[in-house]
């Protein structure tokens, strides 16, 4: 080797070495040079947590603010739940450091404070001071405390955007305000691709859609507006949409949300319209039931039956939880007090009748207050509550269901208050008014005035006849619970007197759900605990906001419209008076509708996409959605973006929404929104809570969207005041809002809106006090005063601020009881037979539907039995969706809350895995009869056999797991937005129907999310 | 049916201590190891000069790329000098502070008394002769001198191989680390890596044959501890059970360790292949190593199963680890410029 | 004192003209010392806790933890109930504040230490990141940030506390589950919690004396848990940076 060579083969030797060592040790140097040129943690022991809000002395309990930072009270929308919390911000940044509960508002506090308690001092009692922080603790859960990285979202839609090729691309160009709601109210090429009808043209409440079919509504219903729930400010679009515009196609998310067990309340509680619904009073229970719904782990309100569910299990309550899978209701260290009962999906029907049947068996109801037929009866006997279980309803001929009424044996005269028909102790019959104490069961007949002889019976004891129609094994051997732990629940169920209830939800969103849910929910009949103290409680409602209120009158408006016309998810009118019906009926076959006709149900955000796309009852021309999202949310949804993305099939689809989420990126526009704590709302609790509060949504931080040329946030309230201006509607513009003496007020901002509907808060029964200046200081709502004396009346705007100062208006604990009674009562009676339910048709099958509630396996639309369309040979699992306690379905790109669970797995009973060789950590795919999701297996003894588990809010397709690109830029992905698995998308089509369809509840119309047959693999 | 305990969220924790550590102490021990081996030599005239000489080198480079390992492995090395301000005396990591200076100081002194004539030798025209020639001096060797450092030297080596074995041992908190076997397999590896480096910078087949004999008793008191460790884990010692835990975890880690531990026994049982044998003593080293702080941080204290650490491939893992040798081979290459090409030419 | 520190010290001085009542609070201790009065621990009533995680996003939010890296975690269980049936258990972890911290004596610059009142906490001006303590803490309590390059744990919120004020997780803890006081105090919350009921430390052979104690503590959560590991916690890796 020569020496040039051996030289230059060291040099090269010596640059690689140095070079390796170089990189790898480029990190260390890197740290060097970081200790000398960043600055590390700002505090030696704290790091970087920042300063407190506010320093309480211990002793003295004297209060401190810190004046860079701000608390003031507000609500989140983590969830549908809408606690009141506690908003900390860094004035300087405009960012929010942390959140934490309202003490006031009982949706966040175990025990709140008297709404008179000044804001200074309810700061102090979240503090150490004499340890009231312990018991006052006002919390916000775990995506209540994570939430708050939405403001801030890289993926947040800031300027309104109009799509660039075709829908669903993800290309948009932002483009400004006036743009906009030029382009959606006048129309025209407005993507090159044709001519497209704007508002204005679809604003005719004149022309019939099809003259042929008059029932159906002028061509105003062609404008369909979906929203979520009743958020606070759902009201503001209802005003737009039902009565500016003049649309009767206006809905929430019900449909998919928790409809079979709202219909089945309804049913019970004789209210389909408004749908009131019960709820354990937890406090004071002895017993509680779930059946589909897991408190804590889920369930609304979440946090609070969280919080409550943890008191029950210091107490001496028992609590049951029927689920096909364990979740966070259950908890080993409560012990016995709390039981997981396993069952079969879809057959809490059966276990429900099965208990009812041994009710009957061993009279173990409350006789005592069935017997009361009318609510004066009831009062004399002490009970709380009165319920129908003595009427008699006529069971036979072309009346049957129908309940006997006075002017049916002559007692009166057919009307309104005609009475209902008891027997009396001597078995004849009476007006139900005329009877203190009337005989449960009876069968026979009876003659009408008419001469008729008609069969009757009781409510009660068509009940028992429907839960005698199967044995107690049969009951078991259909949910897979043993026979004598349904007698034992059964039995535990009726031994707490009224301090026992049942409650379902989420978990009866099956085909059958309705069903099931109205026989769980009677269990409640049969003890008797509606507004008994630690019974089953309607709530406490809310104080009047948007309302005909003291102040102002928020609902209607001279020019108001009442909206006309069938509605697109056919749910307002029965099939029996449209002119498909008569057609039909006149070529002799009247049944079935090509669609089902929904006469039972409130609108259905689930059914109007369908619809549309089906063009069936009548083709949409345009759609706006606000803040909600079908496609992700609605099972078997997904197989319909093909249509939504052809602009031919529905020409014009807005989106209002802070995000870009399954369904919108299919819209031509979207109009930024507010976010959280950015935005107005009066909202309140869904219900579990029996006393009366009302909470306050203001913008605690600024809008981080852009804002209109008069400076007003890009939001849903200044988009429809835009569009309403420029379209000329009514309800909207300088003399929208009428006060108490007749005098006309602007809508031109939300804050006219919202500030007013505080005013009628504050008005409500007892007006509140005037805020001092130190709550308004103390709780931010200094940024509020210059709107809050621009907008309101001198002598109300002090007690707005009030209010706001607090998050709200809370009853609070004086409003519970009254003895053994709650305060709050619901008057009507409990329907042990539904007369309305009873009278109503099957549209598709012609077939009356039951007046009591009975045990029926799931089925399509036309009462084929979904078993025998999709054999268990075949798909031998049931799919289940249980809700992530972390997650909702909208939370998904919070970092803090992914790095806890960063995908959802789907979990498989031992014994099924073990037979398909599946363990945990395989990748499996599930299969069913309408798609097929791929994900992680989770193998659980904690999961019913024959089930397979998907927890919901992952598995999402956007809202950060796709990249967009707005203006040619890429808007970056969440990192991890897309894990895990949506079980929405096994959803199943009902093969019974034509066209574009989804299983769903056959009753109430429910979107079907649970007991989805599959099947499961190796993937 | 008693089905076991399944966690449905657990928690992932990265390992506080990175390769860099691995790192530090793969080249510690491979230094005080080697050097130990120099010993009898310089200090007592007996053995081979050759082998002494190939140890001392191994001894040199991979001692003075240590330190700088160490450093690495602080999350803030610019702080090291608190080390020194406000030392802890109950920790053993503070007193390792003063005793690797110490060692690796004393380590340098010593190697240039002893190879102050093979510098003199060196010494002429170039950067690198010139070097050697200050290094070398008049080439005298002081035979007193290099006694006194050797001594104090190996002090220093033995209180560094004191200290990295106790510094793990003490920590009741890792129980794969909490036992005495531990230092002594620490010391085993070392020794079985310092023989095995010499022998790969000696072509004398004598000192070749001697190294190799360390190499080979190295590495069979490692194996034995190695077995002592799992007869342990069968006895219910909390240790010996963490280690079987972590063999069922990673078998074929597990099973390359013990084969590059049994490898050079069999080679040298054959009489064959000696730098092999040498190799395969320092790959045993850093594997054991490797097992010993990435697999003991991979136990969780409380959560179930295993943290599932994957080697990052940045300066934070395998890009540390090829800077570190990259260290090694720099010094090696600064060394043998400084040096005569053989030995035994002064 | 540090710079930040003083700042809002003087932030408080200003505010008291908002707040309404009273005379100024007495003047707090700095933050290393603490006052030996107090020994502030907490008790966790896994009865109540329904494992939502409030506390745990609540401390990451309140002590800006890099993701990925916590003072405190809630792990969740599928365990065999009395009856081998299956059941839900939640075990909620944070710093114990060992009343014997293995963590302190092996630091080597005395960065870590305990107050007082029974606090430990690490001087981040002081730590060289060296990792051992993160080694020698038996609950997996400690990490080394990775933002700041130093050790961190759980402070029991020691700037609220010291503010009068609760921890966080404490604060925002739905179930009520998370009791903090002072167990000097007999009439404090936890202490009368600790003499009503058996609540029980984790790893109590680890010698530690844990001030963080727990009601309804199952044997089988107590030590290092042996079960099936969470086939997700590894793909944390794709949610954090
Ligand atoms: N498989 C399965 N499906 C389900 C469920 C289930 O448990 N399992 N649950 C069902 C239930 S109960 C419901 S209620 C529905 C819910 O379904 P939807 O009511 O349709 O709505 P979400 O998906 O909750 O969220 C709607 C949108 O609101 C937007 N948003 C998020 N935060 C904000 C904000 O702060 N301000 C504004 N203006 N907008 C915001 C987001 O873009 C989000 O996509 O889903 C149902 N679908
Ligand atoms: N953490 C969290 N809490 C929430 C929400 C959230 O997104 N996350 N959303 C809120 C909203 S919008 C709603 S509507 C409520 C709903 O609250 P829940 O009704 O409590 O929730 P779901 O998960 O929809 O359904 C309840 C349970 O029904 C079970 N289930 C499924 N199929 C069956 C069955 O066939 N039979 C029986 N018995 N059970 C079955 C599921 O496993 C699930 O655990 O929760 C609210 N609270
Ligand atoms: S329960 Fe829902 S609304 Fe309440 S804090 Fe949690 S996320 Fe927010
Ligand atoms: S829990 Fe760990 S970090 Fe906390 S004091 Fe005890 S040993 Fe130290
Ligand atoms: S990481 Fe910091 S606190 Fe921990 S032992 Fe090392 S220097 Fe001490
Ligand atoms: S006390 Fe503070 S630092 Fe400790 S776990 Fe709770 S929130 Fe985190
Ligand atoms: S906040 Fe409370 S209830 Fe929720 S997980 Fe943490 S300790 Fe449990
Ligand atoms: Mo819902």
């Amino acid at each position: 080797m020569t020496t040039k060579r051996r030289d230059f083969l060291k040099g090269a030797g010596v640059a690689g070495a140095a070079a390796t060592f170089a990189v790898g040790y480029s990190h260390t140097a890197h740290q060097f040079l970081k200790g000398f040129l960043e600055r590390g943690a700002t505090d030696p022991i704290s790091g970087n947590a920042p300063a407190p809000e506010f320093q309480v002395d211990p002793v003295s309990g004297e209060v401190r603010l810190n004046p860079d930072q701000q608390v003031s009270y507000t609500v989140c929308m983590g969830c549908t739940t809408l606690c009141g919390v506690r908003v900390r911000v860094d004035k300087r940044s405009d960012k929010v450091l942390r959140v934490a509960g309202n003490p006031y508002d009982c949706l966040s506090a175990s025990d709140p404070l008297p709404f008179a308690a000044p804001v200074l001092a309810s700061f102090a009692a979240l503090s150490r001071f004499g340890e009231r922080g312990l018991g006052h603790r006002a919390t916000a859960c775990g995506r209540g405390n994570a939430v708050l990285a939405k403001l801030d979202s890289p993926q947040r839609v800031r300027v309104p955007l109009k799509r660039i090729g075709p829908r669903g691309a993800g290309q948009w160009a932002p483009i400004s305000f006036e743009q906009l709601v030029q382009e959606v109210v006048e129309g025209g090429d407005l993507f090159g691709e044709g001519h497209v009808d704007g508002l204005r043209a679809i604003r005719d409440l004149e022309t019939p859609i099809d003259p042929e079919q008059p029932e159906l509504g002028p061509r105003a219903n062609q404008l369909a507006v979906l929203t979520p729930f009743d958020e606070g400010r759902q009201a503001f679009v209802r005003r737009f949409a039902l009565n500016a515009f003049g649309t009767v196609n206006f809905a929430g998310h019900r449909a998919y949300c928790g409809l079979t067990m709202r219909s089945a309340y309804a049913a019970l509680l004789d209210d389909w319209k408004a749908q009131p619904h019960l709820k354990p009073d937890f406090e004071h229970a002895e017993f509680m039931l779930f059946v589909g719904t897991a408190p804590g782990n889920a369930g609304n309100p979440f946090k609070r039956q969280g919080a409550q569910m943890a008191d029950a299990r210091t107490r001496s309550a028992k609590v049951v939880v029927v689920d096909p899978i364990l979740t966070n209701a259950d908890n080993l260290a409560a012990a016995d007090r709390v039981r997981w009962l396993p069952i079969r999906p879809g057959t809490d029907g059966a276990l429900a009748m099965g208990m009812i049947r041994w009710i009957f068996e061993h009279e173990a109801y409350d006789a005592a207050f069935l017997q009361c037929p009318n609510p004066q009866a009831a009062e004399a006997a002490g009970q709380p509550s009165w319920s129908n279980a003595a009427h008699l309803v006529i069971a036979s001929g072309p009346e049957a269901g129908r309940f006997l009424r006075g002017s049916d044996l002559g007692f009166t005269t057919a009307g309104a208050d005609d009475p209902f028909v008891v027997l009396d102790g001597t078995g004849r019959p009476r007006k139900h008014t005329d009877v203190a104490a009337a005989p449960l069961f009876h069968q026979g007949e009876v003659a009408l005035a008419n001469g008729e002889r008609v069969a009757m019976a009781t409510s009660l004891s068509l009940l028992r006849a429907a839960a005698f129609e199967h044995s107690l094994a049969d009951y078991a051997a259909a949910c897979d619970i043993p026979a004598e732990t349904i007698a034992g629940l059964a039995h535990e169920f009726t031994s707490h007197g009224k301090r026992a209830s049942a409650d379902c939800h989420g978990g009866t969103m099956g085909p059958n759900g309705f069903y099931a849910a109205y026989a769980v929910t009677m269990l409640n009949a049969l003890v008797g605990n509606l507004n008994a103290k630690g019974g089953a409680a309607v709530g406490g409602g809310k104080f009047k906001s948007v309302a005909p209120g003291p102040r102002y009158n928020l609902v209607s408006f001279p020019g108001m419209v009442k909206p006309r016309g069938a509605a697109l998810a056919r749910n307002n009118l029965p099939y029996e008076k449209t002119t498909e019906f008569k057609r039909k009926q006149a070529a002799g076959r009247p049944y079935p509708s090509h669609q089902p006709w929904l006469a039972l149900s409130p609108g259905m955000g689930s059914e109007f996409l369908p619809a549309a796309l089906n063009g069936y009852p009548y083709p949409l021309k345009a759609l706006i959605m606000w803040s909600c999202n079908p496609v992700y949310g609605v099972a078997g949804m997904h197989r319909q973006v093909g249509p939504l993305a052809d602009p031919r099939v529905l020409p014009l689809i807005v989106a209002i929404d802070p995000f870009i989420n399954e369904t919108n990126t299919y819209a031509d526009y979207i109009v930024p929104d507010s976010v959280l704590y950015e935005s107005w709302g009066w909202a309140g609790a869904w219900g579990g809570t029996v006393t009366k509060g009302s909470t306050a949504r203001w913008p605690v931080v600024a809008p981080r969207q852009a804002a209109t040329a008069d400076g007003e946030p890009i939001a849903m309230e200044s988009f429809f005041i835009a569009v309403a201006q420029r379209l000329g509607l009514p309800g909207f513009g300088d003399r929208a809002i009428t006060d108490a003496a007749g005098n006309t007020h602007p809508l031109n901002t939300a804050a006219d809106y919202y500030l007013r509907a505080g005013a009628n808060v504050a008005f409500d029964s007892q007006p509140v006090p005037d805020a001092y200046d130190t709550d308004i200081a103390a709780s931010g709502v200094t940024r509020l005063v210059p709107q809050l004396q621009a907008v309101l009346k001198p002598e109300e705007w002090r007690k707005v601020a009030y209010l706001y100062a607090r998050g709200g208006r809370f009853a609070g604990a004086a409003d519970a009881y009254d003895g053994e009674r709650l305060r709050h009562r619901y008057p009507r009676a409990l329907q042990i037979h539904n007369e309305q339910l009873a009278r109503a048709r099957n549209s598709i099958t012609g077939e009356r539907f039951r007046g009591v509630p009975f045990w029926q396996p799931a089925v399509f639309a036309d009462g084929t039995l979904l078993d025998a369309v999709y054999p268990p040979e075949a798909w031998p699992l049931r799919a289940v969706s249980t809700k992530s306690q972390l997650q909702s379905a909208h939370s998904i790109g919070t970092a803090r809350l992914q790095q806890i669970q960063p995908t959802n797995p789907i979990a498989l009973n031992a014994e099924d895995a073990r037979a398909l060789g599946i363990e945990t950590g395989d990748r499996i795919r599930v299969v069913s009869p309408g798609g097929s999701v791929v994900g992680i297996a989770l193998v659980r003894a904690g999961v019913a056999r024959g089930a397979v588990g998907i927890e919901h809010g992952f598995g999402h397709r956007e809202l950060g797991a796709r990249a967009h690109r707005v203006g040619g830029a890429p808007v970056p992905r969440a990192t991890g937005a897309g894990n895990g698995v949506n079980l929405n998308e096994l959803g199943c089509p009902d093969p019974s129907r034509p066209g574009v369809t989804l299983l769903a509840d056959f009753v109430s119309g429910a979107a079907a999310r649970q007991g989805l047959p599959v099947r499961v693999e190796r993937a | 049916m008693n089905a076991p305990i399944l966690e449905l969220t657990g928690f992932a924790q990265d390992p506080a201590w990175l390769p860099w550590a691995v790192q530090y102490f793969f080249l510690v021990g491979i230094s005080l190891g080697a050097f130990l081996l120099t010993l009898p030599h310089f200090l007592a005239g007996r053995g081979s000069a050759e082998a002494a000489r190939a140890a001392l080198i191994a001894a040199l480079i991979t001692g003075i790329a240590a330190p700088i390992a160490l450093l690495a492995d602080l999350h803030q090395p610019l702080r090291f000098w608190r080390f020194y301000l406000s030392p802890n005396g109950s920790s053993w990591m503070a007193w390792g502070a003063f005793f690797l200076p110490a060692y690796v100081g004393g380590l340098v002194a010593y190697g240039w008394l002893a190879l102050r004539p093979a510098f003199a030798a060196r010494a002429g025209k170039g950067l690198a002769g010139r070097i050697a020639g200050l290094l070398g001096g008049d080439g005298a060797s002081w035979p007193q001198r290099l006694k006194a450092v050797g001594v104090f030297t190996a002090v220093g080596a033995l209180l560094v191989a004191l200290y990295t074995g106790s510094e793990l041992a003490v920590v009741a908190a890792r129980p794969l680390w909490h036992t005495p076997l531990l230092p002594l397999g620490l010391l085993a590896t070392a020794i079985a890596a310092g023989a095995g480096l010499a022998t790969l910078l000696t072509g004398d087949p004598a000192a070749r044959t001697l190294l190799r004999r360390a190499v080979a008793t190295g590495s069979a008191a490692a194996l034995l501890v190695f077995i002592a460790g799992l007869f342990a884990g069968f006895a219910g010692a909390a240790s010996g059970e963490a280690q079987l835990a972590l063999v069922a975890h990673r078998p074929l880690a597990s099973v390359v360790l013990v084969l590059l531990l049994a490898a050079p026994l069999l080679l040298t049982w054959q009489g064959g292949a000696p730098s092999l044998a040498g190799l395969l003593a320092v790959v045993a080293a850093w594997a054991w190593r490797w097992e010993l702080f990435m697999g003991g941080q991979r136990l969780p204290k409380s959560g179930a199963g295993f943290y599932d650490y994957a080697v990052p491939f940045g300066t934070e893992g395998l890009l540390g680890v090829l800077g570190s040798t990259g260290l090694v081979v720099l010094i090696a290459l600064a060394l043998h410029a400084v040096l005569p090409a053989r030995a035994g030419r002064a | 004192m540090n710079p930040s520190r003083r700042d809002f010290l003087k932030g408080i001085a200003v505010g008291a003209a908002g707040a309404a009542v009273g005379a100024p609070a007495a003047a707090r201790s700095a933050q290393g010392e603490g006052d030996a009065k107090h020994r502030w621990g907490m008790v966790v009533d896994l009865r109540r806790c329904i494992g939502c995680q409030a506390c745990t996003v609540a401390c990451g939010t309140e002590n800006h933890t890099p993701l990925g890296q916590y003072r405190t975690v809630v792990h969740q269980f599928e365990i065999p109930g009395a009856d081998g049936r299956p059941r839900r258990a939640s075990l909620p972890r944070l710093c114990n504040h060992c009343a014997e911290p293995p963590c302190i004596p092996v630091c080597p610059v005395g960065a870590t230490f305990q107050r007082a009142d029974g606090i430990v906490l690490v001087d981040n001006t002081r730590c060289v990141g060296c990792g051992y303590c993160v080694q020698a803490c038996p609950y997996d309590a400690r990490f080394v940030n990775a933002e700041l390059g130093t050790a961190d744990k759980c402070t029991f919120c020691v700037h609220r506390v010291d503010a009068g004020l609760l921890p966080a997780c404490v604060e925002t803890c739905v179930g009520s589950a998370r009791i903090f006081g002072d167990l000097n105090n007999p009439d404090s919350s936890v202490s009368q919690l600790l003499r009503e009921h058996e609540a029980l430390p984790l790893k109590p052979a680890a010698g530690t004396a844990p001030q963080v104690r727990y009601i309804g503590l199952d044997g089988r959560l107590q030590d290092k848990v042996t079960g099936e590991p969470s086939p997700i916690a590894a793909k944390l890796a794709e949610v954090t940076p």
